[in-house]
């Protein structure tokens, strides 16, 4: 994901400049409209400071975590059965593949989160109901790739070695699988924030996306910001620091064995 | 491992192990095809046995959904809202790729932009909230096809961003040294090298962007828009009209396949082999 290995001084100082400029543009912007148009930096630094003292606005962030998590491990589950299926009973291949992927691929997220809310009401379970809907073809897609990356070589050895076909899915097909499986997630991880908010946004009364929503209500430019600064700060550090370490790692781990 | 050689095969018996795997492999395809079909079938009964115990505005049966997706291209009152949609998705996706495009070429071309480009400009939008970008486009230009229109951009542009950057990436490596040595002329060298190079790259990130831009085009839309599939979804919400939001879905299903089908498709075949 990172660029070339070490960008030069110049290019460096650069970007720093870029973001003192960006934030200068903004505050002078600001500073020239009605603050409910765009308020300055300053304004949503002090409301983000406001977001963190207020225990209430942290429970929301908590019931987002949630409910990303919650449907990363529901889609991954589900989706990495649909292609284990798929690799292990070939006649279903096409069913999987080019039926219910390319359905659920593109059925669009928002007619999931509005069709839930018919079904199931405004509630948890229809926010993560919705964004496991959106991840389950993403969770497809990648397994498949995974699995028909395995060397078919390698799987037949290992069933001469013993006939033993759940060994040999655990020490052969799995291992050969977790740089996909890591990638499955990093790419769930990555839409689910996206989907959530959408999916809370309408059908939730709980989550950042529902704070999104009063924050659109009350024309509260100030809280609408610093929810969507808290989540470019989250998205992109996950991703920096945990995903893409580990990710590099695997990579390395792999290309050595 | 290579495989074993194996003896000359006699050829008679050969041609007819041939006919015979090849009628054998027709028959798996058929059997695949029961399976797949079947499975839309069973879906489509199981749905149907569903809807029958309950009312319309809960689950509507395959029958009415029918209607009102067949309305939504034929019904000129609906097809307005279907092209208005059509129109944005594919404007925006032009659009995005151009400069996608464009922001991926600036450090390329001048490495001073590198960190700006890449450790700036593309984390930010890839992490910035769909919903985020329609809610600020409300208030900041009311509700109009330029603000729909920005607001799929600001989505898609970090998409293509990434797939066009990492195309560059890819073909520095290989021909553009080769093609400097037989001329100076750097326009030259981009237009008979590396752009015919980039042009898969282009294409999965047009691939990708008219993916992502179907399902975001209704975000777009739910905030204020007065036309569109979102509007018409939304709206269909509100007076709990179930039929309309499974028929704008199923569209966005249909539109979506054939986009992929009879435009990207073949220009990803054209210029695989070009």
């Amino acid at each position: 994901m990172a660029g070339p290995a070490a960008p030069r001084g110049g290019a460096r100082l650069a970007g720093h400049l870029f973001t003192l400029a960006a934030l200068g543009i903004w505050a002078l912007y600001a500073a020239s409209v009605d603050p409910y148009v765009m308020p300055g930096p300053i304004a949503v630094a002090r409301r983000l400071g406001e977001f963190f003292a207020d225990l209430d606005l942290l429970r929301h962030m908590l019931y987002t975590f949630a409910h990303i998590l919650g449907a990363v491990a529901i889609s991954f589950v589900v989706g990495g059965a649909l292609s284990l299926m798929a690799f292990y009973l070939p006649r279903t291949k096409l069913m999987v593949h080019g039926r219910l992927s390319p359905f659920l691929n593109s059925f669009p997220g928002i007619g999931w989160t509005l069709l839930a809310i018919v079904w199931f009401g405004v509630n948890d379970f229809t926010v993560v109901f919705a964004i496991s809907a959106v991840l389950v073809p993403f969770a497809i897609i990648n397994m498949r790739e995974g699995l028909e990356a395995i060397d078919a070589e390698l799987l037949e050895m290992s069933h001469s070695f013993g006939r033993s076909r759940w060994r040999q899915f655990l020490r052969i097909v799995v291992p050969a699988l977790y740089p996909f499986i890591f990638a499955t997630l990093r790419i769930s991880f990555g839409v689910a924030w996206k989907v959530a908010l959408t999916a809370e946004l309408f059908g939730g009364n709980t989550g950042l996306g529902y704070l999104l929503n009063l924050a659109r209500q009350n024309f509260d430019m100030p809280l609408l910001l610093a929810v969507i600064v808290i989540i470019i700060a989250f998205v992109y550090s996950s991703d920096r620091f945990l995903f893409a370490p580990v990710q590099s790692r695997l990579a390395k781990h792999h290309a050595a064995a | 491992m290579q495989p074993l050689e194996r003896p000359a095969p006699d050829l008679a018996r050969d041609g007819g192990r041939r006919a015979r795997r090849r009628t054998t492999r027709l028959r798996e395809r058929l059997l695949d095809h029961v399976f797949a079909e079947g499975l839309v079938v069973a879906a489509v009964l199981g749905w149907w046995g569903l809807s029958r115990g309950m009312p319309d505005y809960v689950m509507p049966g395959p029958q009415t959904v029918l209607i009102a997706l067949v309305r939504l291209f034929v019904d000129f009152d609906f097809l307005r809202h279907t092209l208005a949609s059509t129109l944005r998705v594919v404007g925006a996706v032009v659009a995005s790729t151009l400069i996608g495009g464009a922001l991926a070429l600036l450090p390329h071309r001048y490495p001073i932009w590198d960190v700006i480009v890449h450790e700036r400009v593309k984390p930010f939008l890839n992490s910035f909230p769909s919903v985020g970008w329609a809610i600020l486009a409300l208030i900041w230009f009311g509700s109009s096809n330029p603000s729909i229109v920005f607001v799929e951009v600001a989505i898609l542009t970090p998409f293509c961003l990434v797939n066009i950057s990492e195309g560059l990436k890819e073909i520095d490596r290989e021909l553009l040294e080769m093609g400097r040595s037989f001329t100076r002329n750097r326009r030259r060298v981009f237009f008979k090298i590396a752009l015919p190079l980039l042009m898969p790259y282009v294409i999965a990130a047009l691939r990708i962007a008219y993916g992502v831009g179907w399902k975001i085009a209704l975000i777009a839309e739910l905030f204020g828009a007065e036309t569109g599939l979102g509007y018409l979804m939304l709206n269909a919400q509100t007076t709990a009209d179930a039929t309309t939001v499974f028929a704008t879905c199923f569209a966005i299903v249909l539109m979506f396949s054939a986009g992929e089908k009879l435009v990207i498709d073949p220009l990803a075949r054209r210029f695989h082999s070009g």
